[in-house]
C-alpha cells in the first residue's frame, strides 16, 4: 500500500452484519431495554465469592463474577457468534480479528486463587493465545486469527484494520470480508483493578452528570462485525485514532486528545447530520472534555452514553455499542416503529452541555453516527457510521 | 507487494534476568525512582523506544506473546487489596505505554498485538498496511515465574523495536535492510516471538510463509 496521506485511519468499507451481546441478551433486545431506560447494572460484591464492597456490575444472567472451567460465558459467546462461525472464516480471503483487553484472565484469577486440586482446570483457558484458540476451536474457524488488544479502544482497532486488509486489491491476496469478533467478560481482576483506581464506587454512573461525584459500572459484553466492499446497508466511511501518551488514567487537561480524534471525522461529516454516541463512562473529568470536545466539532448533535445501563464493556465497547447505534437506524425499526436511539440512560440534568440528550430520539433526521471510545493511555478512536442511502 | 526500509534497529536480549537486574542495568537511563514502578518489559521498551525516538506522526505496532506476563503474576498476587499501579501496566500495552508517557509523547496510530504462531507474520502485516510514512514496530517479553509454568508467560525476556520506512530519503543513512510481504500459498510455519527475536538480534535474513497467505522476507545489507 503506498503511503497517501489519508485524512483519516482508514478506508470506507461496508457494515454486512453487527450485533452484540448483553445482560439484556442479542442487539435487540438490548436496543428495545435502552429505549425503556432500564439499566442492567447491580450492586455486586468487587471480589465476586471473596466479597468486598458492593459496586455496580452487569452481568450476564446467571453468570457469577468468579470463574468456572470452562468460561461459562464460552458457550454463549459461541451461541451468540453462530451466524459467523464454520471453517471459511478464519482463511486467508475472510480473515478472523479478534479484540478484548481482558481475554480469559478471569481464568487466570482462579487459578491464582485455586482452592482445589479442580482449580488448575482453569490454566489452559487464561493465557491470550489460549482464549483465542478455545474460542477458535468453539466457532471451528481457519487459523487465520488476528488479535489486537488495546484495553477500552480494543474493538476500533480491529475495525480499522479490517478496512486496510479490504482495501487491499491488485497483485495482492484478496480479501473478500473481514469478521471482527470483541469479547470481555468480567472477573475480580477486573473489577477489583477499577475499584483500585477509586472509580468504581457505590454510586451508580450517571455518563456526562455534572455531580459532585463520579462513578462507572462495568458490564460483560460481546459484539461481532462483518465488514465488507460491496454489500451492507450501512457504511464506516472514517475512521480516526489518537494517542495522548499523557497518563495512564487521565486525559490532558486541555483536552486535545478529544479534539484530535474528532477532527477527521468531523471533516467527514461535514455538512452531513449526525449524533454522537460517546465513550462517557460517568467519570466526570474524562465526561466534561468529551463533552466539550463533541459540542466544538459537533455542534448541536445529540450526545448519549449508554455505559448507565451497559456498565462498560471494555475492550468490547466499541462494537457492542455500534451494534446498538446501527440497529437504532434500521429503518423501518424492527417492531415497526420508526427509527429510534436511546439517550444517556442514568442521567438527568444537570448536565455537562446541553448537547447530552437524556431521551430517545428520532434517527430518521439523521445521515449517520459518530462512535467513539477511550482508553488508558489517553487513547481515543472514533468512526462515522453511515446509514443506508447516505 | 508490500515492503518497508529497516532504517534503525535496537534489540535487548535480556535472556534469563529478572526484573531486578533489568532496573539494576538499566536505571541510567531513567529519572531517579521512575524505574521503581516500572515492569520489565517498561523498562526494556522504553530503552528501545528511547533510542528510536518515535516521531509524532509514527505509528506504532507492538507485539508480545504474552503480554504483560510477569506483570500480570504480581498484579494477581496483589489481591485482596489490587494495586492500582498493578492494574494499570498489567493491561496490555502497559510496556510501550510507560515509555511513551514518560516522554510525553503522542501517537496516531498504535496496534498493540498478541498471539501465538501467527503473531509475527501479523504484527508484519500490520505495520506493512499503516499507511503512515514511517512505522515503529517492536516487541518482546518479560520473564514470567509461575505464570511461565502454564505457557502464560515468558521463559525469557527480550525486546526489540525497528523503524520502518516507505522510502529513503537522500540524506538518510544506507538502510540496515528490507521487510517484504508478498501473496503466498504455502503451508505457513508458525514462528514463535522468541525465534522471531533472534532472527532479528542476529540479523539473519529470513523468507517464509509466515502468516495465511503471505510471504514474509527479511534481508540485511
Amino acid at each position: 500500500m503506498p503511503h497517501t496521506p489519508l485524512e483519516t485511519a482508514a478506508p470506507a468499507v461496508r457494515l454486512a452484519a453487527c450485533e452484540c451481546l448483553t445482560p439484556f441478551g442479542g442487539t435487540n433486545e438490548t436496543l428495545a431495554a435502552l429505549l425503556r431506560g432500564e439499566s442492567a447494572l447491580r450492586a455486586t460484591h468487587v471480589l465476586g465469592a471473596d466479597g468486598g464492597d458492593l459496586v455496580p456490575l452487569a452481568l450476564l444472567p446467571d453468570r457469577a463474577l468468579n470463574e468456572e472451567s470452562p468460561p461459562a460465558w464460552l458457550a454463549r459467546l459461541r451461541q451468540f457468534l453462530a451466524p459467523v462461525t464454520g471453517p471459511t472464516w478464519g482463511t486467508a480471503r475472510r480473515p478472523v480479528i479478534v479484540t478484548s483487553s481482558n481475554f480469559g484472565v478471569g481464568s487466570l484469577y482462579a487459578y491464582h486463587h485455586a482452592q482445589t486440586a479442580a482449580d488448575a482446570n482453569h490454566a489452559p483457558h487464561g493465557p491470550i493465545h489460549k482464549s483465542v484458540a478455545s474460542l477458535r476451536d468453539a466457532c471451528e474457524w481457519g487459523p487465520n486469527i488476528t488479535i489486537f488488544s488495546h484495553a477500552c479502544v480494543s474493538a476500533h482497532l480491529g475495525l480499522v484494520h479490517a478496512a486496510r486488509l479490504l482495501a487491499l486489491g491488485g497483485e495482492h491476496a484478496p480479501v473478500d470480508e473481514v469478521l471482527v469478533v470483541s469479547y470481555d467478560f468480567l472477573s475480580p481482576f477486573v473489577a477489583g483493578g477499577f475499584h483500585s483506581l477509586k472509580i468504581l464506587n457505590t454510586e451508580f454512573p450517571a455518563p456526562y452528570m455534572d455531580r459532585a461525584t463520579g462513578s462507572i459500572g462495568l458490564g460483560d459484553g460481546a459484539g461481532f462485525a462483518v465488514l465488507g466492499r460491496d454489500h451492507g446497508a450501512h457504511r464506516i466511511v472514517a475512521q480516526s485514532l489518537h494517542n495522548e501518551m499523557h497518563h495512564f488514567t487521565a486525559n490532558r487537561p486541555d483536552g486535545a486528545g478529544f479534539a484530535s480524534v474528532f477532527a477527521p471525522i468531523a471533516r467527514a461529516a461535514s455538512g452531513m447530520r449526525v449524533w454522537i454516541k460517546g465513550h462517557g463512562t460517568g467519570t466526570l473529568e474524562a465526561g466534561r472534555l468529551e463533552s466539550n470536545a463533541v459540542a466544538a466539532a459537533f455542534p448541536g448533535a445529540p450526545l448519549v452514553s449508554w455505559k448507565g445501563a451497559l456498565g462498560h464493556t471494555l475492550g468490547s465497547c466499541g462494537l457492542v455499542e455500534l451494534a446498538i447505534a446501527a440497529a437504532s437506524m434500521r429503518n423501518p425499526a424492527s417492531d415497526g416503529q420508526a427509527s429510534r436511539a436511546p439517550g444517556t440512560v442514568g442521567t438527568s440534568a444537570p448536565v455537562f452541555t446541553s448537547q447530552v440528550a437524556t431521551s430517545p430520539f428520532d434517527t430518521a433526521a439523521f445521515d449517520g453516527v459518530v462512535c467513539a471510545s477511550n482508553a488508558f493511555g489517553g487513547a481515543h478512536a472514533a468512526l462515522l457510521l453511515l446509514k443506508d442511502g447516505k | 507487494m508490500l515492503e518497508r526500509h529497516i532504517i534503525t534497529l535496537r534489540t535487548d536480549d535480556a535472556g534469563r534476568e529478572d526484573a531486578a537486574a533489568t532496573r539494576e542495568r538499566l536505571k541510567a537511563g531513567f529519572p531517579p525512582g521512575a524505574v521503581r514502578r516500572m515492569t520489565q518489559l517498561g523498562m526494556l521498551m522504553s530503552t528501545i523506544l528511547n533510542d528510536l525516538a518515535p516521531a509524532p506522526d509514527d505509528a506504532i505496532v507492538y507485539a508480545s506473546q504474552y503480554a504483560e506476563g510477569r506483570t500480570l503474576e504480581t498484579y494477581l498476587e496483589s489481591f485482596p487489596t489490587a494495586s492500582p499501579t498493578g492494574f494499570q501496566t498489567s493491561i496490555h500495552p502497559g510496556a510501550v505505554q510507560q515509555g511513551m508517557i514518560r516522554r510525553a509523547q503522542p501517537a496516531g496510530d498504535f496496534f498493540p498485538m498478541a498471539g501465538r504462531d501467527y503473531l509475527v507474520g501479523q504484527s508484519l502485516l500490520t505495520a506493512l498496511l499503516a499507511p503512515a510514512a514511517r512505522v515503529v514496530l517492536c516487541g518482546g517479553e518479560e520473564r514470567g515465574t509461575w505464570l511461565a509454568t502454564i505457557d502464560g508467560a515468558s521463559e525469557r525476556a527480550f525486546a526489540y523495536g525497528m523503524i520502518l520506512a516507505q522510502s529513503v530519503a537522500d540524506d538518510d543513512a544506507r538502510p540496515l535492510g528490507r521487510i517484504a510481504l508478498e501473496p503466498g500459498d504455502e503451508a505457513v510455519s508458525p514462528l514463535l516471538s522468541g525465534e522471531w527475536f533472534d532472527l532479528v538480534h542476529a540479523r539473519k535474513n529470513f523468507s517464509g510463509v509466515l502468516s495465511p497467505g503471505w510471504r514474509a522476507t527479511i534481508e540485511w545489507q
